[in-house]
């Protein structure tokens, strides 16, 4: 999920980075003093699921949760990943710092999509049809992330298709993982605190 | 639907493990250079095409590594070495031995042929205590294939992520969202 540094052409790394600053500009705006402490959180939980990894069958995969953060955030998924993005490159090497921008862009962007998609539908009806549509938002983002890295490395030279079945197809798990996951935190979400959602629709 | 499921779980099985971080490093080995290619996870690099370039980008020659991850480069010119390979999926390895130490490996290839020599006389002399060149490049050898599973041990343990690090990352995302807050605050108390 993370490309590194020297993968990627340079139009390609400037175009992600200037995407990922307009999108962290409107995620900034939209970000106001009660959804500072949501944003804070899914940032460091998008920060420590990638250490965590499922072992299935021979590789294992790493959480990335940015459903989640989307669905809950909106546009303030942006410097929210972007927050987490930045600290796993320093800390872990993960990705890079010059693939900052494009990798921002390539998480962010499925999460704004999916709560743009999937975010009425989850505020509406009870708290299980919320669950499974959050369910439903969490394993889209994973697929429309897996879809923009294939579609950044399609840019940069890789031939398209062979890149996005791999990293589509070695990302099935982690689709299953965290549409489950995300689900059951949108029940328990939308059982406790149903104004979370609600909230994050209106804005 | 369990016969999809299988036909996934197989579309899955043969692909390299999408580990985050590519791990590359060059040694010195005699008169050769050697290398390792892999991830962070332990998967290693087999069959992999290493590109092996000049400083100023001109390509040197081409190299393919063994099914551990390895690969051996012997030097003709004592200019920094850059080894490059594409592990697919945005993967991709770069790692450059300096000048000096390619000089250093053809000063060593120089010498041992001068060595040889000399070598030779002494056994013809009968003394005991010497070693022929062959029997050093055996001990050479010998140290090296002990020496492999430290390197990587070593390899893993830089990339290993300890809970220092993490509490540090996580103190860092405090301290921003603390430094929003303030922000949020005084705009709030402004207005």
């Amino acid at each position: 999920m993370h490309i590194v540094d020297g993968a990627l052409s340079n139009p390609v790394v400037i175009g992600g980075a200037v995407a990922a600053a307009s999108g962290i500009a409107l995620g900034l705006r939209s970000l106001d003093i009660d959804r500072l402490p949501t944003a804070g959180v899914l940032s460091a939980s998008f920060f420590v699921a990638s250490l965590i990894h499922v072992p299935i069958g021979p590789s294992s995969i790493h959480l990335i949760l940015n459903g989640m953060a989307g669905l809950l955030l909106g546009w303030a998924a942006f410097p929210a990943l972007f927050v987490g993005l930045l600290l796993q490159a320093v800390f872990f090497g993960f990705g890079g710092l010059t693939v900052l921008g494009i990798n921002t862009v390539n998480i962010a962007l499925p999460a704004v999509v999916a709560s743009v998609l999937f975010g009425r539908l989850i505020a509406r009806g009870t708290p299980l049809q919320g669950a499974i549509w959050g369910g439903v938002g969490g394993a889209f983002a994973i697929a429309a992330t897996t879809g923009m890295v294939a579609v950044s490395l399609a840019l940069s030279g890789d031939e398209f298709l062979p890149a996005a079945k791999l990293v589509f197809f070695t990302h099935i798990p982690v689709m299953a993982i965290e549409a489950v996951l995300t689900g059951f935190a949108v029940l328990l979400a939308r059982k406790v605190k149903p104004e979370l959602f609600v909230k994050g629709v209106t804005t | 639907m369990k016969h999809l499921v299988l036909i996934l779980a197989l579309c899955c099985a043969p692909l390299p493990a999408l580990a985050h971080k590519v791990i590359a490093g060059v040694f010195k080995s005699g008169d050769a250079i050697e290398g390792e290619i892999g991830f962070s996870n332990g998967d290693m690099a087999s069959e992999t095409e290493v590109i092996v370039t000049g400083p100023n980008g001109a390509e040197l020659g081409r190299v393919v590594t063994d099914t551990d991850g390895f690969f051996v480069y012997t030097p003709n010119s004592a200019i920094a070495h850059t080894f490059s390979a594409d592990l697919g999926a945005g993967h991709v390895a770069q790692v450059t031995m300096s000048t000096e130490n390619v000089a250093q490996i053809l000063g060593e290839a120089a010498s041992e042929t001068l060595k040889s020599s000399p070598d030779v006389k002494v056994q013809a002399t009968g003394s005991v205590a010497s070693l022929s060149h062959e029997e050093q490049q055996v001990i050479a050898k010998a140290v090296r294939d002990e020496l492999r599973p430290l390197r990587r041990e070593i390899a893993a343990y830089r990339e290993r992520n300890d809970l220092q690090t993490i509490l540090g990352g996580i103190g860092y995302i405090v301290g921003l969202f603390g430094l929003g807050f303030y922000m949020a605050a005084r705009r709030k108390l402004a207005a």
